[in-house]
């Protein structure tokens, strides 16, 4: 029975740290409170949004989520676009268990491709926040810039690819760019 | 008078907070995917050598298709031309955006627009008016820039008079049933001094300059329109404008009066 209880807690533990804990994203080309409202709206639509909090000022948004829900930064980005504006800024929170991440290279964390940029060796342990480097969550001017990061023809596409089987990697898989 | 414009340009363009939810144009932004807008215009004319003032009722609907697509709908009321108050065509409007650079507080945008309108009444003046007055089409670009929060937008169109539904004919020429259209609008923010909540009132003052030069007769008009614009709740526009004729050479029969109008803001009709 102990086993059970036991196997069954590591389950939800995995469950738990396999969420994305927040993102904070900042949306470019407005600046009205009807505009930052037509976001705010967009983003509650996503059944897996739990609350949104606006600050109207700097257009940025704290976005938590439900539990148990898989987050997708793509869905949050395109609900950004849809209202009619741009992601300049996008930063999430997660849960890493032991993880040594190096640059370049490609790490899963709870089933998520990442493609560290721009960072040291390290391990990484704990609730940490990362930016996300990718097409459409920054600026193009940023996109651009961050190009020289890396050569691997992932952060063009922004899912596995040639440059990438040498960490076994599916084709077409979604890789998010992210620096820390 | 043109003191009072010129003085009035230099204070709206002073920077604060950009707005670009203009009166009397529309800027190359569009509505989001799936919001939806009502709107009740209301336009008070004063007649040229007479004490008659001309009421126009506009009821508008939009629609955000797409990011890049939206499209308005509008019935024209009134009673132009001396005739009992009552329905007198409407029009489809699509914008198209095609370019975008956004930044922080910040944008570059430019669209494409198409403008269709249908109309029953007796045609009285050369000008080209497809917001309640001609038959004809609107084919034009706008372009939009957020720089340094100030917010300025410009237009070109191409418009085309038709003869009017009930045999009423656009007998100037058939030259002059050609028109270009062009508008420079600038807004600003004066409340709230800073964002807060949604529930703040926002006040918004704009200066637009609506001009036409007719293709046929190269003659042309130019008209101030300076606003107040009342955002409510962040989904409820109250706008005031007037129009004052700055130039007149192309014959109107109404060219100066107030503009109210009452818009609601709907968001998210389809869920995706």
């Amino acid at each position: 029975m102990t086993k059970i209880f036991l196997i069954i807690t590591m389950v939800i533990s995995f469950e738990a740290s396999a969420q994305t804990l927040k993102v904070n994203l900042q949306a470019s080309g407005l600046t009205c409170s009807l505009c930052s409202n037509a976001i705010n709206k967009a983003l509650q639509t996503l059944d897996f949004v739990d609350r949104v909090e606006a600050n109207i000022k700097n257009s940025s948004f704290d976005i938590s989520f439900k539990p148990g829900k898989t987050v997708d930064y793509d869905k949050l980005k395109m609900k950004i676009e849809g209202a009619g504006f741009s992601v300049a800024h996008f930063t999430a929170t997660l849960h890493f268990d032991h993880i040594t991440v190096a640059n370049d290279d490609h790490v899963t964390v709870n089933g998520m491709v990442f493609h560290f940029l721009n960072v040291s060796g390290q391990l990484l342990d704990g609730d940490k926040t990362v930016r996300l480097l990718d097409k459409g969550f920054v600026s193009t001017k940023e996109y651009k810039k961050n190009s020289s990061l890396t050569r691997m023809e992932c952060y063009k596409t922004g899912v596995a690819g040639a440059c990438c089987t040498k960490d076994h990697l599916t084709a077409g898989t979604r890789i998010f760019h992210v620096t820390i | 008078m043109q003191r009072i414009i010129v003085f009035y340009l230099l204070y709206t363009v002073q920077p604060l907070k950009a707005q670009e939810l203009f009166v009397f144009t529309e800027s190359a932004s569009n509505m989001a995917t799936s919001g939806a807008g009502i709107r009740l215009n209301n336009a008070f004319m004063k007649v040229t050598k007479s004490a008659r003032t001309e009421y126009l009722l506009i009821p508008e609907l939009m629609f955000g298709v797409s990011k890049k697509l939206m499209l308005h709908g509008a019935v024209f009321f009134s009673n132009e031309g001396g005739t009992r108050f009552g329905f007198n065509g409407g029009s489809i409007y699509g914008k198209y955006r095609f370019y975008s650079e956004d930044e922080v507080h910040s944008h570059f945008r430019m669209a494409i627009f198409e403008k269709i309108s249908t109309n029953n009444g007796i045609i009285q003046q050369p000008a080209i008016d497809l917001n309640g007055y001609n038959s004809g089409y609107e084919t034009g670009m706008v372009f939009t820039k957020l720089l340094n929060k100030i917010a300025l937008s410009t237009s070109f169109a191409f418009l085309h008079a038709t003869d009017n539904s009930g045999h009423h004919i656009f007998n100037y020429g058939a030259s002059r049933r050609n028109a270009i259209g062009y508008s420079l609008s600038a807004g600003k923010l004066l409340l709230p001094k800073e964002y807060t909540s949604y529930r703040q009132v926002n006040l918004n003052a704009m200066l637009e300059l609506l001009g036409q030069v007719n293709a046929g007769s190269c003659l042309g008009y130019l008209d101030a329109a300076p606003s107040l614009q009342l955002i409510i709740n962040s989904v409820m526009r109250i706008d005031l404008g007037a129009k004052i004729a700055l130039i007149s050479k192309l014959q109107r029969t109404a060219p100066g009066g107030c503009f109210v109008r009452v818009e609601y803001n709907l968001f998210n009709l389809f869920k995706k």
